[in-house]
């Protein structure tokens, strides 16, 4: 299994990261953490599908609102090395039982100051998921916007 | 003398005859003149129909309300649109340009 946060890492940087975590079971349907926790570990996916959602107001009930779903590999919750460290989705395990590895700040930051390197690939990593969400994230809201200027403007 | 009465009499007679026929047929002119102009307005307010030439009156549709679907397929569709906009944010990411950022969405939820 290769998750995308280790990229770069040698196979004994990365054994050492891995061994900072905790392996988790979560049962299918099962929130991993809520919009507004405190993010205290950041999780990389080893198996199932983690939902990421957002409440929206839909006829006057709140609902969770699909936003992502992340694969194995992938990396859920990095709020976690983010100010303020409070999630800003909601995760939950998708239609089965989900296995994740939980990586909780503290041991990152030790590993981190401990090792500079393996802590500068893990930070570049980090950046290109967080980029990524960034620029799909843009990207639908100026498709968005668009929709609306144009029907707006007909 | 008897001949001179008897033809008197009878153009009297002919006479009240026409009369009565000219009161007759010019009242009869006047009250339909009435009516009549009426009767293009209702023809022309009725749609032609097959097989039937009555002024019959349109059957009046009550309005009825949209349907709303159930919140379960509207949440479905939701999740369809995000993805499938996701999709076409990664083809822009991947390959940027103002085409395929502003390309069309064949998402039903807002089509």
């Amino acid at each position: 299994m290769t998750h995308e946060l280790l990229n770069g890492l040698t196979s004994a940087e990365a054994e050492q990261v891995l061994r900072l975590g905790t392996r988790l079971m979560v049962p299918a349907g099962t929130e991993l953490f809520r919009l507004g926790d405190p993010a205290d570990r950041l999780f990389l996916t080893e198996r199932g599908r983690i939902r990421l959602t957002m409440p929206m107001q839909v006829r006057g009930r709140e609902e969770d609102i699909f936003v992502e779903e992340m694969a194995p590999g992938q990396t859920v919750g990095w709020s976690a090395l983010i100010p303020p460290y409070r999630f800003t989705l909601t995760a939950t395990a998708s239609l089965h039982e989900a296995k994740v590895i939980a990586l909780p700040r503290e041991a990152l930051h030790g590993y981190f100051a401990a090792n500079p390197a393996a802590g500068y690939k893990i930070a570049l990593n980090l950046a290109v998921v967080i980029g990524h969400r960034l620029q799909l994230s843009q990207t639908m809201w100026v498709r968005e916007m668009q929709r609306t200027v144009e029907v707006r403007s007909a | 003398m008897e001949m001179l009465l008897m033809g008197l009499c009878m153009a009297v007679f002919g006479v009240g005859v026409a009369a009565v026929a000219f009161g007759a047929a010019t009242r009869s002119e006047s009250s339909d003149s009435v009516v009549q102009p009426q009767l293009p307005l209702v023809k022309a307010a009725v749609p032609a129909r097959f097989f039937s030439d009555h002024a019959a009156v349109t059957p009046t549709v009550p309005p009825v309300p949209p349907r709303q679907v159930p919140i379960e397929v509207l949440l479905l569709q939701i999740e369809n649109h995000v993805r499938m906009e996701q999709a076409a944010a990664e083809v822009f990411i991947a390959f940027p340009s103002e085409a395929r950022l502003h390309s069309k969405t064949t998402s039903p939820f807002v089509n």
